[in-house]
């Protein structure tokens, strides 16, 4: 065991990786990933645009898509959608993630009632600023719209697996700028000497 | 070799088990070492730097799956490692989550690697405060069996001169983040102690093991050995040396006797063929964990034992303690919003700790007996747990989250239990495991002073995290379940009385003095430490002592 050598264990993750990217060949963006383990952080594979979602429909994906898009949208970094969380969601909910099968799609039936009533047509079909109009009812704990409890349910739903697919892929913790799995000649020592209580240090960065 | 007698025959590879077979090994005894499931290979079966998107599920796991997952170390990373199939049944009314490691090195695999020594405050708590029994042995006794562990594993920390927490031999600590500087400096206000915890993770090349690089997920396994385990630290020496027998997937049955009602070897079940196998030696340590070896002892049934080897007190699965797990407070560091990610939390380990502050000159001046401790948590983690806690979407919920990244910190509080009447382990008439050997049935409930140790926890962490200038945003609703902390003791615990303890001073059994427990099992309660570097050095003075026993036989 103790002789375990790091090429033989570079081997050993390689396959173990290459096995796991065989099983799930719908997965264009991870199998990048995989395959670029040195690329340089941030670096985002294009989006492939034929993806052929495996539990929801082709317009429920296309929604669930835009959804998590708005919830995390591409600024100054990559996004969920360029993250490929639409296509996580769909994956979970093939292998029996029970909480988005059947509430996702009754959510996704809700949002597009919401949409019609609001500006006569389907959520995928309107203007991102009518989406967000839309979102902004069920978004926000204190808001104005109180009552409508499925609207916020789902909000939550969508919300939470989208974070969940976004920070934990590559785009998500670069955007974090997540420091572990790296290597560290010592253990880190905070660098602030002189100012313990950390009341005085530089300006936010975000 | 059917009838090969060897001298020792070992139950289990873990803390216990691995030390046993160490230091016979290494005095020239031929060991049969029993484990009851698969060696692993660290670079196969451990994390060894995967990332969330390496994994098909990100590491949350297959949904299936994940319902079947026992706490937070069993997961995606570490699939097919934890124990699923040998069952254990509860009580009504007992919760127990029971991660058990039953591959080759057990939990040092995965451990949490916090290492304080116990002290005489712990050993002779009853006559300060009254409630049940002192433990058979002085701090004097054990401290130079900790010293040679200490050498052996290396533990960083530093000397503390705590009252509760005696010092040892230390590497050098690892370094306070900037969460610790900043509890540090709100400890002082509140008058709560904060300092390097005591862990066993290299902070500098030790014994031939390499230094920690400090990747972070320690807890699903190291792939170069930086910090102590069995596989890497003990067993490969003890392969070498030719005095081993290491049988795999070898599940003990029971203890067999002699005509005199020693132990003269022991029945295992080996999985793959289903059949079951006798091994003899002259002397059986037992080592499968607490409740694992209070199993093995009341199923080792015979003419000599009806009420299970030993056991003429009728005291093995009693007593049974554990420690209350629990996130006392958590909240966020506002000072840290926005700040840059550091790498704080990236050794995923217990870089300090609150040690206990309660009763040291008082043993009664709280509302509680005995001590508690605490860990406190925090910084850039894998994954931004507190996404839940912000509004909103779009940019503006992108920009919060990544402000909120440096900023969260939580407390785990670790609180013994007290021996109780209730809380016992037995033998579940109607339930055998997939192999036909009866299971082990856990009857526990918290005691009342462990509740009121958190109810303090909750108040001093809030009290701690304000005087530190945090964000408070509440406590955990209830303790963690019962078994989570992995650090069960008591149930063949050691004492001098034959008559009221199932193992003497040295944790050798009262009625069968060629049988030796070396688990926390024998330990007569829990203390406010973790167990596993108390078991290795109660192990090395109960392993010297079996070998001079030997010797002189």
């Amino acid at each position: 065991m103790a002789n375990q050598g790091s090429d033989r264990r570079a081997v050993l993750q390689m396959i173990a990786k290459a096995a796991a990217a065989s099983q799930f060949p719908g997965f264009s963006r991870w199998m990048f990933g995989q395959q670029h383990e040195h690329a340089e952080s941030g670096t985002v594979p294009p989006r492939a645009a034929n993806y052929q979602p495996s539990y929801f429909s082709a317009s429920e994906y296309r929604t669930i898509d835009i959804l998590t898009g708005l919830i995390i949208p591409h600024d100054e970094s990559p996004g969920a959608q360029e993250a490929g969380a639409s296509e996580f969601i769909d994956f979970l909910a093939a292998h029996g993630e029970e909480q988005i099968q059947q509430p996702m799609r009754d959510g996704l039936k809700w949002l597009d009632a919401a949409a019609r009533k609001s500006y006569g047509a389907g959520f995928a079909a309107l203007a991102p600023e009518q989406q967000s109009e839309i979102l902004k009812r069920v978004a926000y704990r204190d808001g104005a719209a109180q009552g409508d409890g499925e609207g916020r349910a789902f909000f939550r739903l969508i919300r939470r697996y989208t974070v969940m697919g976004y920070y934990t892929s590559r785009a998500g913790l670069s955007e974090l700028d997540y420091p572990g799995l790296q290597l560290y000649s010592q253990s880190p020592a905070c660098p602030h000497t002189g100012d313990p209580e950390h009341r005085h240090l530089p300006p936010p960065r975000v | 070799m059917p009838n090969q007698i060897y001298d020792v025959i070992v139950i289990g590879t873990g803390a216990g088990g691995g030390m046993a077979i160490h230091t016979l090994c290494q005095a020239g005894a031929k060991v049969c070492a029993l484990n009851a499931s698969r060696r692993l290979n660290p670079g196969k079966d451990f994390r060894n730097h995967r990332k969330p998107y390496d994994m098909p599920f990100r590491g949350f796991g297959e949904p299936a799956k994940r319902k079947q997952w026992i706490g937070y170390m069993d997961n995606e990373y570490t699939e097919g490692i934890w124990e699923h199939e040998i069952v254990f049944t509860t009580a009504p009314g007992t919760e127990w989550t029971w991660r058990r490691c039953f591959a080759v090195g057990g939990k040092t695999n995965f451990w949490g690697r916090s290492s304080a020594r116990f002290s005489d405050i712990d050993f002779r708590a009853a006559s300060r405060d009254g409630y049940d029994v002192d433990w058979p042995i002085t701090y004097d006794e054990i401290a130079p069996y900790y010293s040679r562990v200490e050498r052996m594993i290396g533990v960083a920390s530093t000397v503390q001169n705590r009252p509760s927490n005696p010092d040892g031999e230390y590497l050098p600590p690892m370094n306070f983040r900037c969460i610790d500087r900043i509890l540090e400096s709100g400890s002082h206000k509140v008058g709560i102690p904060y300092l390097p915890d005591r862990i066993a993770q290299l902070t500098v090349p030790h014994a031939g093991h390499p230094a920690c690089h400090y990747c972070a997920n320690c807890t699903e396994g190291c792939d170069v050995g930086a910090f102590f385990s069995t596989p890497w630290f003990f067993l490969p020496a003890a392969e070498k040396s030719g005095n081993l027998d290491l049988r795999t997937n070898a599940l003990c049955k029971n203890i067999l006797v002699d005509e005199n009602g020693h132990a003269k070897g022991v029945a295992y079940i080996d999985r793959n063929t289903k059949q079951e196998v006798e091994v003899y030696g002259k002397a059986v340590v037992l080592a499968a964990s607490c409740v694992e070896s209070a199993r093995i002892v009341l199923n080792s049934k015979s003419r000599h034992w009806p009420d299970g080897i030993a056991n003429s007190s009728g005291q093995a699965g009693r007593n049974l303690c554990d420690h209350l797990y629990g996130t006392t407070a958590r909240g966020y560091f506002p000072q840290l919003l926005g700040q840059p990610s550091f790498p704080d939390n990236v050794s995923s380990s217990t870089v300090a700790w609150m040690p206990r502050w309660q009763n040291l000159d008082n043993p009664r001046k709280e509302k509680f007996i005995r001590g508690y401790s605490v860990y406190p948590d925090g910084g850039c983690g894998e994954f931004p747990g507190y996404f839940d806690e912000i509004d909103g979407f779009g940019r503006d919920y992108k920009r919060q989250i990544k402000r909120r990244y440096p900023t969260p910190v939580s407390f785990y509080i670790q609180a013994p239990t007290q021996r109780s009447d209730a809380n016992y382990v037995d033998i579940d008439p109607a339930v055998k495991d997939a192999y036909g050997i009866p299971a082990a049935r856990l009857h526990f409930a918290w005691d009342k002073n462990t509740l009121l140790m958190w109810e303090h926890g909750k108040h001093s962490c809030e009290q701690l995290l304000r005087a530190s200038g945090a964000e408070y945003l509440g406590s955990a609703a209830e303790p963690d379940t019962p078994g989570t902390s992995l650090h069960e003791t008591g149930t063949l615990r050691m004492g001098n009385d034959p008559k009221r303890f199932v193992t003497n001073r040295f944790g050798q059994a009262h009625d069968v003095p060629n049988l030796y427990v070396c688990d926390a099992s024998v330990f007569p309660n829990c203390t406010d430490k973790t167990t596993t570097i108390s078991i290795l050095a109660f192990t090395l003075r109960t392993v010297e002592y079996l070998v001079e026993n030997l010797k002189k036989s």
